[in-house]
């Protein structure tokens, strides 16, 4: 058996998610794992599966655009040999969550993302909350991964003094705090 | 994956309800320190102090910027120093309370408490040498706080006691007459004084507490005053209006989040500094500012202000549900748990007393449903001893047939009277003095001896 990433993105719809798993079934492909999205008129999904070894990434291909195509999505097909190893497993870390808000500009994400780069940090998720304080308010939430070897506070202040740049409320959270506040877990 | 609300309700929060962590205190037992020796029990004193506390302040803020919520006082309260300097008198009593004072300086906290006597059934020979030196130790130092337990649910009222409190707090305001009675602010007597209070001027470490431990007060009255609001809000637009049973839950809902919030930092200060988690304090404790005023909670539920009929019946609501919401986030509740009115760092119950809505009678009858009692009230400066004390006998009446905590910090302002304004600045604030009820307890409170504690079955 061989492990595939198979990456869906188009307009979404009723019966995208339906067409690509029977054409999964259809040729023997056993899904291990899947996350979809919709943002917008878009829908994107990867699907990691296990498939056999006879079976070519080209013939997969064809076999999904095809019945994409017969039932009239539009949506784009990209597979690829899946990767092996998640980052965050293989460095010891903590999560935190950034928060930047302010006016909506070009560069914003750009200008926290190097940041976080520079420190070898992982964005696990991001996400952009448009108009909730006011008109032209974007506040963007970043879930990352910080190496535990990290010094906190320098990071703090980086982000902070990232975030002074471009005239934005920037604030840095472990995670755990929200967990703590807004879940119910077992001990 | 954290969900949109999740972040944006813990971000509301912090940056405009004033969720925090209110104060974390450490408490550090001073059996082991004792001596016969003065300088021998000082030098104990501030090693053992110095020894523990010396990273407190740097790993709260330093856990406070890891979660982003910042832990706003750190503090220490220690054993009862009548209990532990037993043998000295009301001379090295002071001079125990500037070591104290000294220490906490020098650890960097704003408060250290536990310059406290238990004499509730009667006096030690520390206890009168430690009350005894109070006026002249509270004006020579800053940080200080002292506590003295005359009651309990057990023992009855020491009306003793309440007499010589009564003269007590009338010297200290007299020895710190400068700064408009200051020392009294930092002196309060109590019945039913919990072990692990974490919140000053009632702080002090019990005799049955760990060597050293970790307690926590958790965040104000400000989130739930927002939370309060914003539901009613919803409730109006969505046209299904709140009802007293909602609010309620609202409230409840709210403490949970904030002990949540307390007692994980509490448990990481703990933690790192290798000392044991004692408990979370739910206590509600407003400060001056605007938007963290346990008086605006009255406004938010439907009075006028503070002290308009209904009030109790809102405190007791309040009081209740902040317990039920904290008790399920926490395993580990202690100390004072319930909301404080504390009137001059409380700017709308400030307001409230300073228009006439407020009155002493009034706040003695809220005493009976909250913690803590009547605090932080400016009276005139020439109010009798005898006065002080009566109002003292009644509170502890209070706590000591409720089975719960009752507390009096009043402040008589030498020199000035009903109407006029004293400032303490900082957390303590402003507030303009309040008649104190008319007649006369002189007769009453030189009867002396021992109110017999109350009988503890045939509850009607």
């Amino acid at each position: 058996m061989q492990k595939l990433s198979i990456s869906f993105l188009g307009k979404d719809g009723p019966g995208i998610v339906a067409t690509v798993s029977q054409g999964l079934s259809d040729n023997n492909c056993n899904i291990l794992q899947v996350t979809q999205t919709i943002l917008g008129a878009e829908f994107a999904a990867i699907f990691i599966v296990d498939a056999p070894d006879e079976l070519t990434i080209n013939f997969l291909q064809d076999k999904l655009e095809q019945a994409l195509g017969r039932d009239q999505h539009d949506i784009s097909v990209l597979i690829r040999q899946a990767s092996h190893g998640a980052w965050s497993k293989q460095v010891s870390c903590q999560p935190y969550v950034v928060t930047t808000d302010g006016t909506d500009q070009p560069g914003l994400i750009s200008t926290m993302a190097r940041v976080f780069a520079r420190h070898n940090i992982n964005i696990e998720n991001l996400k952009a909350v448009l108009g909730h304080g006011g008109e032209d308010h974007a506040l963007f939430v970043f879930e990352i991964e910080v190496p535990e070897n990290e010094d906190i506070g320098r990071l703090n202040r980086e982000i902070h003094s990232a975030g002074r740049s471009l005239k934005l409320n920037v604030s840095m959270q472990h995670r755990d705090i929200f967990e703590a506040m807004h879940r119910i877990t077992d001990f | 994956m954290l969900s949109e609300r999740e972040v944006i309700s813990t971000l509301d929060m912090v940056r405009n309800e004033h969720l925090d962590v209110r104060t974390v205190t450490l408490g550090i037992s001073l059996f082991d320190c004792v001596s016969h020796d003065v300088e021998l029990f000082i030098g104990n004193v501030r090693a053992k102090i110095a020894q523990y506390a010396s990273n407190l302040v740097a790993v709260c803020n330093e856990v406070g910027d890891k979660y982003g919520i910042p832990v706003v006082n750190k503090r220490i309260s220690v054993s009862p120093i009548a209990a532990v300097a037993a043998p000295f008198s009301p001379r090295d009593m002071v001079r125990v309370c500037q070591a104290l004072d000294e220490a906490a300086f020098e650890a960097k906290v704003d408060f250290i408490g536990g310059f406290s006597a238990l004499v509730e059934k009667g006096f030690a020979r520390g206890d009168c040498a430690l009350i005894e030196s109070i006026p002249e130790a509270l004006a020579t130092t800053q940080r200080v706080c002292s506590s003295i337990n005359v009651a309990s649910s057990r023992s009855g009222i020491n009306m003793d006691a309440v007499a010589l409190m009564g003269r007590q707090i009338l010297a200290t305001a007299a020895a710190t007459a400068d700064k408009g009675g200051f020392g009294c602010t930092k002196l309060v007597v109590f019945a039913n004084i919990p072990q692990d209070v974490p919140f000053m001027a009632g702080a002090y470490l019990g005799i049955g507490e760990p060597d050293v431990v970790i307690n926590v007060g958790v965040s104000g009255p400000g989130v739930v005053k927002k939370a309060i609001d914003r539901a009613i809000e919803k409730g109006r637009s969505s046209g299904r209006p709140l009802n007293l049973l909602d609010v309620a839950e609202v409230i409840k809902k709210t403490a949970y989040k904030v002990t949540r919030v307390g007692e994980m930092i509490g448990n990481e200060v703990a933690r790192r500094l290798n000392i044991p988690f004692g408990v979370a304090d739910l206590s509600l404790a407003p400060t001056p500012a605007v938007g963290d005023s346990v008086g605006e909670i009255f406004q938010s539920c439907g009075l006028s202000v503070m002290g308009a009929p209904g009030s109790t019946a809102v405190l007791a609501m309040l009081n209740d549900a902040v317990k039920k919401g904290g008790s399920f986030a926490s395993s580990s509740v202690g100390g004072l748990s319930g909301a404080f009115i504390p009137v001059s760092e409380d700017s709308s119950i400030e307001a409230a007393a300073t228009s006439g809505f407020l009155s002493m009678e009034k706040l003695e009858a809220l005493t009976s449903v909250c913690s803590v009692g009547l605090d932080m009230i400016a009276i005139p400066g020439d109010t009798p001893a005898t006065t002080i004390s009566g109002i003292i006998a009644d509170e502890m009446a209070i706590g000591m047939i409720n089975h719960k905590t009752t507390a009096v910090r009043l402040i008589p302002v030498p020199g000035k009277g009903v109407g006029e304004k004293v400032s303490f600045g900082g957390l303590l604030g402003e507030a303009t003095i309040i008649p104190v009820p008319r007649g006369d307890a002189s007769g009453f409170i030189s009867l002396g001896g021992r109110i017999p504690a109350p009988i503890h079955s045939l509850k009607n």
